[in-house]
């Protein structure tokens, strides 16, 4: 018998060292070919597709979904039904209870079935899943008939105090609950009562909160969706990430205004003759010319030391369906400006369809983020952490504005740049975003280098 | 000029029990009346249709005796004595209406009402010799009711009826044509039949009682074409009404369908003349229905539109409901809204009801439900009665196995109905109904079964084959 082949948690990039499962998209005893979509995993920069690089049968899955698993490790196995299941290195078995209960499995069935063999948990177990919910809360001491009782009564135990030893929650403590909050005037239609079941809800919490004297099925309704959900990875990270850099980075923000007239204009002219521009194709090539300028803007603090960055890794902020990522365009200042048009639009795209691989979307030295298709007209960007400035980029607005002292309408559009304040000063900050404006009303300047 | 703290304009099954209960609520009340206390449904529509299907239904079930071990020989209809018990029990349920409103010191105005503004009425009294009076109300509320819709392309003959005109007549025809097979249609075609009349039913929609499930309906269809020999002519339309001596000729479709009496029975409008709706500032919408909120509030303050006049849904025991609820908001109580369980009970033969949502429209709506069905025939009350025909269908919300729907087709549908209502409206699941003892032996075991069907788990039905 041939041996099933593993399949592995790919590795998407150099920083990623773990990611997890959101969803299988074959189960155990699904034929599988060539390219077929596996599952779905999220790092923490990304959701991702995961193909099969083999024909064959699903013959086991090792992690399930919702489960972390580090990187370059099986998470399952593909052959022809009855291969052997290879026997894999394995992490000491976590219980030793676990490993009691799978050696008293009938020892027949282990014999007949080869893949039986693999439950017993010095053969697997590779692909060791880690808690997705980092800090589970501790565990709290509670006796099984008070554990009961509240599960009968739809109560969450975690606001009773426990009298036991060591704060051990009794059935005596869960009554007292009961009748402090007044558990008996609670009135609730059977059906509002299995739907809290199933969801979990605490009844003393929803009848708190919709004050009313019967709960009916809608009132129960009203409370799932006040539910607290927890975050998809990449949320988290987000959140993380932006809360961080708005903590720690001292956030410096100096803004003006460009006259966007004449270079939309000729934009307008390229495009009637076949090269089409963006707007941010514009923008982006002002900010890397800029940037030769000002070595301070491309660069990196901790606080103690400066990194400058020899090239320009452009980050280009992508908002996508729950959420937003930055895909980075390496070498910036290599590319020519229809090199930067394909690189920005490929990248964009990937990000759309959430393909871009986490290399893709890291190492970058200075961001843009465009709003100007959103109506906007001034905003404050947040830095990304590593770099010491981000570029708002707001609608361009037609607008009554002073030319040789006359009042006439101008297309205007808002710079702000947000700087990192410990290693920008204000006046480098201001000279930066004038410098970028000069290019883009500069005509001569795009005419030249076309 | 008098001056009430409620008035009410019409004393029929909406109109009187608001009156009462304004008054148990300690108002001086008025009620209006231009024709008879009761109503459509006490005088011209529900009570006398049904006295008139029970004594339909008892000549059936004589027919039938010899079923049952009897021999009755000579059963022999005389609809004129018929009919003159239904004048005799409409007559005894008017009264009541009377005397309770006399009990409980509700001031009875015979007339028709008009708004002079939104506090005042002007009422008309029906001899031409009394003078017309005034009266003022803090809160009016309307009740006015509907009529029976005529399409414009049916003559003007005594051979064509409404079913109120069609319920005066102390003969039956030999052959009757029904235009429009909605529940009152039915339910007067049903009764006919059952006496031996020959009748059609026209239809332009696709089926009759569109209302009901498709499985539903089947049952009902199958008794009424099979077992009462009443055709049906669904999907066509019905044109060119033409009336000679012998009779009325319909053209329907390509065909021409030809009886003695042509009943028209393609729905209510409602009932709104003379009142003088723009004194007071109240609009009608364009199906001529006075709108209303939750608590049956018009846009002008103080007054209130029940029953089938708001168009919410035109069945008496909805008019009741709604009536208390604005007799309630009007005396200063904040009541929860109109009820949102109203049941639908059909008195073809065999009986259909209804509550809550259908399967068809849980589809529509795009809800996951579950269904639980039992048949009489596997109840030994229904064999011992010899009432086998029909079943009961339960859905259910497969989440969370809330009661969301029940539809009965036969013997006592009608009163079975209730217990599924009160189920529905109390957001039991079908588990609990099914826990719910039910006495043997008894029709109303039929719940219980249903409900266990739900999850597969009737005691009385073989398993379901996986």
């Amino acid at each position: 018998m041939a041996e099933a082949k593993p399949i592995l948690m790919p590795k998407f990039g150099q920083t990623v060292e773990e990611a997890t499962i959101v969803k299988w998209h074959k189960a155990v005893g699904d034929e599988v070919s060539k390219g077929d979509v596996l599952f779905e995993i999220e790092t923490d920069k990304a959701v991702l597709e995961s193909e099969s690089f083999v024909d064959g049968t699903i013959l086991k899955v090792l992690a399930g979904e919702g489960d972390t698993v580090q990187v370059q490790t099986p998470v399952a196995f593909i052959g022809a039904p009855g291969d052997d299941i290879p026997e894999v290195n394995a992490p000491p078995p976590p219980k030793p209870k676990a490993a009691e209960k799978s050696a008293a499995a009938p020892a027949a069935a282990a014999a007949s079935a080869p893949l039986a063999a693999t439950a017993a948990p010095t053969s697997v177990a590779v692909a060791q899943p880690v808690p997705a919910v980092p800090a589970a809360p501790t565990r709290r001491a509670i006796s099984p008939r008070a554990r009961s009782l509240a599960r009968r009564k739809l109560i969450r135990t975690n606001s009773i105090t426990g009298s036991g030893p060591s704060g051990r929650v009794t059935e005596k403590d869960v009554v007292a609950y009961l009748d402090a909050n007044d558990y008996d005037s609670i009135h609730i239609s059977p059906s509002a009562k299995k739907l809290a079941q199933k969801e979990e809800l605490d009844i003393i919490e929803v009848r708190n909160r919709s004050g009313v004297l019967r709960l009916k099925i809608d009132d129960i309704r009203q409370a799932v969706l006040e539910k607290p959900n927890p975050m998809s990875k990449m949320r988290r990270v987000i959140a993380q990430r932006l809360t961080e850099s708005f903590r720690d980075v001292p956030h410096f923000y100096v803004a003006t205004e460009v006259d966007m007239t004449d270079l939309l204009a000729y934009r307008k002219q390229l495009k009637d003759s076949g090269t089409a521009f963006t707007v941010t194709d514009f923008i982006m090539e002002a900010v890397i010319l800029t940037l030769k300028e000002f070595d301070v803007v491309n660069s990196s603090t901790d606080g103690t030391s400066v990194w400058w960055h020899s090239k320009v890794n452009l980050g280009l902020a992508v908002s996508i369906k729950n959420g937003l990522v930055v895909p980075v365009i390496r070498n910036a200042e290599d590319l020519t400006m229809s090199e930067l048009h394909d690189v920005a639009s490929e990248l964009a795209t990937k990000a759309r369809e959430g393909k871009l691989t986490p290399d893709e979307m890291t190492g970058g030295t200075f961001t843009i983020s465009n709003m100007g298709m959103l109506g906007v007209n001034d905003f404050n960007a947040i830095i990304n952490p590593g770099e010491a400035a981000i570029l708002a980029v707001a609608s361009t607005k037609d607008k009554p504005v002073a030319r040789d002292g006359k009042v006439v309408v101008r297309s205007m559009m808002n710079l702000r740049l947000s700087v990192d304040h410990r290693i920008v000063d204000g006046a480098v900050g201001a000279a930066f975003v004038n410098s970028v404006k000069d290019k883009l009303e500069d005509l001569e300047l795009w005419k030249s280098s076309m | 000029m008098e001056k009430f703290d409620v008035a009410v304009i019409g004393a029929g099954p909406g109109g009187y029990p608001a009156a009462i209960r304004c008054a148990q609520l300690g108002k001086k009340v008025a009620i209006v009346e231009r024709e008879f206390l009761g109503g459509t449904c006490l005088n011209v529509g529900c009570i006398p249709t049904k006295t008139l299907i029970a004594s339909a239904e008892l000549y059936q079930a004589i027919s039938n005796a010899s079923e049952m071990g009897l021999k009755v020989q000579g059963v022999e209809a005389d609809y004129a004595a018929v009919t003159a018990r239904k004048e005799q029990v409409v007559g005894q349920l008017t009264g009541g209406v009377r005397q309770l409103l006399k009990a409980n010191k509700v001031t009875v105005l015979s007339g028709a009402a008009a708004f002079i503004d939104r506090k005042t009425l002007a009422i008309t009294a029906n001899d031409e010799a009394s003078e017309k009076i005034h009266i003022q109300a803090d809160k009016v509320i309307i009740a006015t009711g509907s009529t029976s819709a005529m399409p414009g392309f049916i003559p003007k003959d005594e051979r064509i009826v409404d079913s109120r005109a069609f319920l005066d007549m102390t003969e039956l025809p030999t052959s009757l044509t029904v235009l429009g097979g909605g529940y009152i249609g039915c339910e007067l075609a049903c009764m006919a039949a059952s006496f031996g009349v020959k009748v059609t039913i026209v239809e332009l929609l696709d089926d009759v009682l569109l209302l009901l499930d498709k499985d539903i309906r089947a049952a009902v269809k199958k008794h009424m074409t099979e077992k009462l020999g009443i055709e049906l002519m669904t999907g066509e339309a019905m044109s060119e009404v033409a009336v000679n001596d012998k009779g009325v000729a319909a053209k329907v479709g390509e065909s021409t369908v030809e009886s003695d009496i042509l009943l028209v029975s393609v729905g209510r409008r409602p009932v709104t003349d003379g009142l003088e709706l723009n004194n007071a500032g109240i609009e009608v919408n364009e199906n001529g229905f006075i709108g209303v909120d939750d608590r049956n509030c018009t846009k002008v303050a103080g007054i209130y539109a029940i029953g089938d006049v708001n168009g919410i849904m035109m069945l008496a025991h909805a008019a009741t409901s709604q009536g208390i609820c604005a007799a309630d908001d009007a005396c200063g109580l904040r009541p929860d809204g109109n009820e949102s369980i109203i049941p639908g009970v059909i008195f073809t033969s065999p009986e259909v009801a209804l509550a809550g949502i259908t399967e068809a429209e849980a589809k529509e709506k795009g809800l996951d439900v579950t269904t639980g069905k039992y048949y009489f025939r596997g109840l030994g009350k229904a064999l011992a009665s010899g009432e086998i025909e029909g079943f009961v269908k339960l859905i259910t919300d497969s989440e969370t196995d809330q009661l969301l729907g029940a539809q009965v087709v036969g013997p006592h549908a009608t009163d079975l109905i209730s217990e599924a209502v009160l189920a529905i409206r109390s957001e039991l699941t079908a588990e609990e109904l099914g826990q719910t003892i039910h006495a043997h032996p008894t029709f109303a075991e039929i719940w219980m079964e249903a409900a266990h069907a739900v999850h597969g788990k009737s005691i009385h039905l073989p398993p379901r084959r996986r």
